[in-house]
């Protein structure tokens, strides 16, 4: 909202003080600030001049000459605007002034004649958007007159946000309340008193539903629809509203003013009695944008004899509007249900600068001191005749009485804070309270919805307090330097992924349905309801197509190929394994390995990876695990395992399908494997016995045998050092050549004794005892040296 | 007479060893004077036909000159050497310039890197990290929270849901770890909840439908308003350094009572807000079913933002488009 600080001097005098201190008062006040501008006349050496005479311009149909008085002196001044007649008070720009964007009058000769100078619209001015006619100023301004003094030409506005609980902050005297306690200056008093001279033509009440608590009218006669006050257009136009006539732009200024939303209607189309009800389902109504709304029960309509003529609180009917012709008023001042005028507001998506000052709710005893208002500054520039307002106030809304303990506001905020200013805030605030060294009592006042607990006014002596007046201590919790597991386990995982240069992404959440069928078939998917994208409107399942996405993406755009890791939950619709009534998520690692990686030294050839590379990662990542073949979607038919730890499944790892790598473009095999982080126990830590290095020299042999196919190395290792399990060993395998035929697996076995040197003939009665104790066992045969 | 050939003798051995300039040269050298043959050898000799005293004289004359053609040859020995490497290594150049092994190692994503280092400030005062599903009820994200039910957040227009009820949805903040984590706990509570929230919102310069937030949550006896302050003032210095202001203004959150927003300017620059902050609204603590009376704080932060800011990274979309030029930058 947009507040003007001439129109704040209206109730709280702070003419005097800097703009700076209002902005901290502002800001330290809860309102933010989005912008401060400083308001300067687009224009100088405009003067007050009086037209005293008009006459035909011989060459030009469309222009008049005038004789206008500057005080000083008369000039002759060519104008095309005929919207005045002798005798109207005009701006004038005589040469050597300028208009606005700087603009440089001169004299001038247009068709023959010469014109000293220019007749200015509102527009030329930089004041509004008008420029149908010239700006007809008040009949009192003396000729000669700086235009600049008439006004308030020099005046400093503010744009700033009010927090949803601060309704009545949204006008002008709700944020000059807030001042006053800080500036310690009373808030002017209003004490304009109705004089009626007509008798009410219509019957007006609020209805037998709760959600207009009152309803007050007024009607008008006798008045001109026609332009309104000059300041009220220059401070309606400073706050962003357009100008449309004196009658809309009145109701609109009562609003910006205190913040009650005003309704006018042309009383000769309303023929029976005004009411205020729900809305039946489907019924219709033209508004005032000439847009045919269906309404249903939800809705408050606004009738006269049933017949819906307003949108309450939303927008007018087009059959009541206020037209240039209209000749009789009646003016709606209500206070409709917060919850109500957002329902249909938001659902018909007509939000107003009433709609959101019903919203939030607005003060239930303004609706009188409104109508009078209006009439107040109406009356003040046109002489109007008005009937006695119609009043029907339901009494529904009062504000308790609560009360406290005075040592709360001690315990809760952690500054004692003097029962004084205590005292002077509640009491500037208009916060009826009476105040002990025990207890507080307070009840709130009618525009406040937002002090209904102690809580509410105790936040409201810390903020009038000034937030940064209060101490800062420093509590120190019971968990010093301890992350706890789950934040422990990922530091852990991504340390060692970044060591061996896997690069973290963090991708977006949402998926195509391909992107989780390829991978989880036999998965639900979890699915947003209303999607921003209805293409990728799933949670993922897993994190395998966005990692591909993301190195397929990286390989096209930087030619590079380079190695991942995610970590982030994966969702879909199967139980969630804590909590009841959410669908299952998991906190997953997912890390691709493509076979080739890009070198960045580019001296080298590229780095090449390959399943064992995967699987010895898992190994640095949770310890010892054990892996079971296991077929998945996706994934090579062979290349595909399960990732065991303590007999629990805890993950994946396999290569992509060669159907898959074609179908996303890929010409390297791709390695993935996902790993659920939360069933890993992270504080994992595999004690190992010290195996003591023996002192002698080992004796090495290197074994080759045929085995089939399908034969499994790790089960020759174990054997060979079941054998050998008095010794300190090295088994390792160092050759498994495959043919379509046959298949050769070399094993390499180092051995030492603890107590001697093997000789040459103890040395060979171990491999024939090794020899022949594998043959026997696999039923494979040891290949021949050549 | 003798000592004028030992003289001459040295004089020539400089001559020589001048024109030595590899290792086999001195040995020969070494040979020729020292050796079985030489001519030092020669005048040795000669010692016995001397009288006693010169004997004497002779033979330290002797010893001397042997000495110092064998300590001139070993320094002429390591000259060479040194010379020789030397040779080898001023010829052994490179242009350290250029960074072959560039990049190498990864860092966190960034949005890692800044929920580590928050979560780290916080442990060191006594947080520790606490998580929850990111797929969550209604109920855990809004009326636990103490959000009415006709708040503008609900609407299908600010948050994803995931049924039609609107009994689920995609949590839009981390609060919805605090809740549980106060359901299964009692305090004294100090926890903080890193982790990834969702809103219904396109993805353009400031705005993602996925970003991530830090809460924290302290619940403990006589915790008060001061506390908050100064907690929330010692994570900005330790984040931002020890030269950032910090101010507190109020604002509106439906969880806390009294709220504040959190303003930072370093190096004198505009003031930014960086975080939301609050004492912990009674109602949230009834929710959860804490005794009447419990006091803490709660504040939030947006890692994105926190990113951006210390950066100057001007699109939200960099950190989800996982580009390695980004990705490698941080």
């Amino acid at each position: 909202m947009i507040i003007l600080k001439s129109w704040l001097n209206d109730w709280i005098n702070i003419s005097n003080i800097d703009d700076n201190k209002i902005s901290e008062a502002l800001e330290s006040l809860g309102f933010e600030i989005e912008s401060t501008n400083n308001i300067e006349p687009n224009y100088k050496n405009i003067v007050v001049g009086k037209v005293v005479d008009i006459y035909p311009h011989n060459n030009a149909d469309k222009l008049r000459i005038t004789q206008v008085d500057v005080g000083s002196n008369t000039y002759e001044i060519v104008c095309g605007a005929w919207n005045f007649d002798v005798g109207a008070i005009v701006p004038v720009a005589l040469p050597k002034s300028h208009i606005v964007d700087n603009f440089l009058i001169e004299k001038r000769e247009i068709r023959g004649v010469v014109s000293n100078g220019m007749i200015c619209s509102a527009r030329e001015l930089g004041l509004w958007d008008e420029h149908e006619g010239i700006l007809l100023l008040e009949d009192s301004l003396a000729p000669g007159t700086d235009f600049s003094t008439t006004y308030d030409s020099q005046d400093t506005s503010w744009e700033i946000g009010i927090t949803p609980n601060r309704g009545d902050c949204m006008s002008h005297l709700g944020v000059a309340r807030e001042l006053s306690n800080y500036f310690d200056i009373k808030i002017s008093e209003n004490d304009f008193k109705l004089k009626s001279k007509i008798a009410n033509v219509l019957k007006t009440n609020s209805g037998k539903i709760a959600e207009c608590n009152s309803y007050v009218s007024i009607e008008i006669e006798n008045f001109n629809i026609t332009d309104s006050p000059f300041f009220i257009r220059y401070r309606l136009s400073q706050v962003g509203t357009r100008i449309i006539n004196n009658v809309v732009d009145l109701t609109n200024y009562v609003l910006y003013d205190i913040g009650q939303p005003l309704h006018a209607f042309d009383r000769d189309k309303i023929f029976g009695t005004v009411s205020v009800r729900k809305a039946k389902d489907n019924e219709k109504i033209l508004t005032l944008d000439n847009q045919k709304r269906s309404l249903n029960k939800d809705d408050l309509v606004i009738t006269d004899n049933d017949i819906p003529i307003a949108l309450a609180g939303v927008m007018g009917g087009l059959d009541t509007e206020v037209t240039k012709n209209t000749h009789n008023l009646l003016i709606e001042s209500a206070y409709f249900d917060k919850v109500s005028i957002m329902n249909t507001s938001r659902k018909l998506n007509l939000i107003s600068d009433a709609s959101i000052r019903f919203e939030r709710g607005i003060d239930f005893n303004l609706q009188l001191k409104a109508i009078n208002r209006f009439i107040n500054i109406f009356s003040t520039n046109q002489d109007i005749n008005y009937s006695s307002p119609i009043v029907d106030d339901k009494k529904n809304i009062k504000n308790k009485s609560v009360s406290f303990s005075n040592n709360d506001i001690y315990k809760i905020l952690g500054t004692k804070i003097d029962n004084k200013f205590i005292t002077k805030t509640l009491k500037n605030l208009d916060i009826d309270h009476s105040i002990t060294n025990d207890d507080i009592k307070f009840v709130s006042p009618s525009w406040r919805y937002d002090l209904e607990r102690p809580i509410d006014i105790i936040e409201e002596i810390a903020k009038h307090y000034g937030f940064n007046n209060f101490d800062s201590t420093l509590p120190i919790g019971n968990n010093r330097n301890n992350l706890g597991d789950y934040w422990n386990s990922k530091t852990f995982f991504s340390q060692q992924l970044r060591g061996k240069d896997y690069q973290e992404i963090q991708s977006l959440s949402f998926v195509d349905e391909i992107s989780n069928q390829r991978f989880n078939p036999e998965k639900k998917y979890v699915e947003v309801y209303n999607p921003i994208d209805s293409t990728n409107k799933y949670l993922r399942s897993n994190l395998f197509s966005s990692l591909l996405n993301i190195y397929h993406s990286n390989l096209e755009k930087n030619s590079v190929s380079s190695k991942y890791f995610e970590i982030n939950t994966v969702f879909d619709k199967g139980k969630h394994e804590k909590y009841e009534n959410i669908p299952n998520q998991l906190y997953t690692l997912g890390v691709l390995t493509p076979s080739r990686v890009t070198n960045v030294d580019l001296r080298c050839e590229d780095k090449t990876f390959d399943i064992y590379y995967v699987k010895n990662l898992i190994s640095t990542l949770i310890g010892e695990f054990n892996v079971k073949y296991l077929q998945k979607p996706g994934f090579h038919k062979r290349l595909s395992f399960l990732i065991l730890k303590d007999e629990k499944q805890v993950g994946f790892f396999g290569q992509l399908s060669y159907e898959l790598m074609d179908d996303l473009n890929l010409e390297d095999p791709i390695y993935l494997m996902e790993l659920n982080i939360e069933s890993i126990d992270s504080t994992f830590k595999e004690t190992n016995n010290f195996i003591p290095l023996a002192q002698y020299p080992f004796i090495k042999f290197d074994l080759s045998f045929t085995v089939p196919i399908d034969f499994i190395a790790s089960d020759l290792i174990s054997f060979v050092a079941t054998k050998l399990d008095k010794n300190e060993n090295n088994i390792d395998i160092f050759d498994d050549y495959v043919t379509e035929k046959s298949r050769n697996l070399g094993i390499r076995i180092s051995t030492r004794n603890y107590d001697q040197t093997y000789s040459e003939e103890e040395a060979r009665g171990i491999l024939d005892m090794l020899v022949n104790e594998i043959q026997d066992k696999f039923k494979i045969k040891l290949n021949k040296s050549q | 007479m003798a000592e004028i050939n030992l003289d001459k003798i040295y004089a020539s051995f400089l001559l020589a060893l001048e024109e030595s300039h590899d290792s086999e040269s001195l040995s020969d050298l070494q040979k020729e004077y020292l050796g079985k043959n030489s001519v030092i050898s020669e005048e040795r000799k000669n010692i016995s036909n001397l009288s006693d005293l010169d004997k004497k004289k002779f033979g330290k004359t002797i010893k001397d000159i042997s000495e110092k053609i064998n300590r001139d040859i070993e320094n002429k020995k390591i000259a060479i050497k040194r010379d020789t490497y030397e040779n080898k290594e001023n010829s052994e150049n490179v242009d350290i310039s250029i960074d072959w092994l560039e990049n190498t190692g990864t860092k966190e994503h960034v949005i890692s890197s800044v929920m580590s280092e928050v979560a780290q400030i916080f442990s060191s005062i006594g947080y520790t990290v606490a998580h929850g599903p990111e797929a969550e009820t209604s109920w855990h994200n809004f009326d636990a929270l103490n959000t009415p039910v006709w708040h503008p957040a609900r609407y299908e227009s600010d948050t994803l849901y995931i049924d039609k009820k609107l009994d689920n949805l995609l949590r839009t903040q981390t609060s919805t770890v605090q809740v549980r984590h106060m359901q299964e706990n009692k305090p004294p509570i100090y926890i903080v909840s890193p982790g990834r929230v969702y809103r219904s919102d396109q993805l353009d310069s400031t705005h993602s439908p996925v970003f991530h937030q830090i809460e924290g949550l302290a619940v403990d006896d006589a915790i008060t308003f001061t506390d908050l302050k100064g907690t929330l003032e010692f994570f900005v210095k330790e984040f931002f350094g020890s030269n950032v202001k910090t101010k507190f203004i109020p604002h509106f959150f439906p969880f806390t009572e009294p709220s504040a927003e959190v303003l930072v300017s370093w190096k004198d620059g505009d003031w930014l807000e960086i975080l939301g902050c609050g004492m912990v609204d009674p109602n949230v603590f009834e929710n959860v079913g804490f005794k009447k009376g419990t006091q803490g704080f709660a504040f939030g932060v947006g890692v994105e933002r926190l990113a951006m800011l210390r950066h100057n990274i001007d699109h939200i979309k960099n950190f989800y488009d996982n580009d390695l030029r980004f990705l490698r930058q941080f």
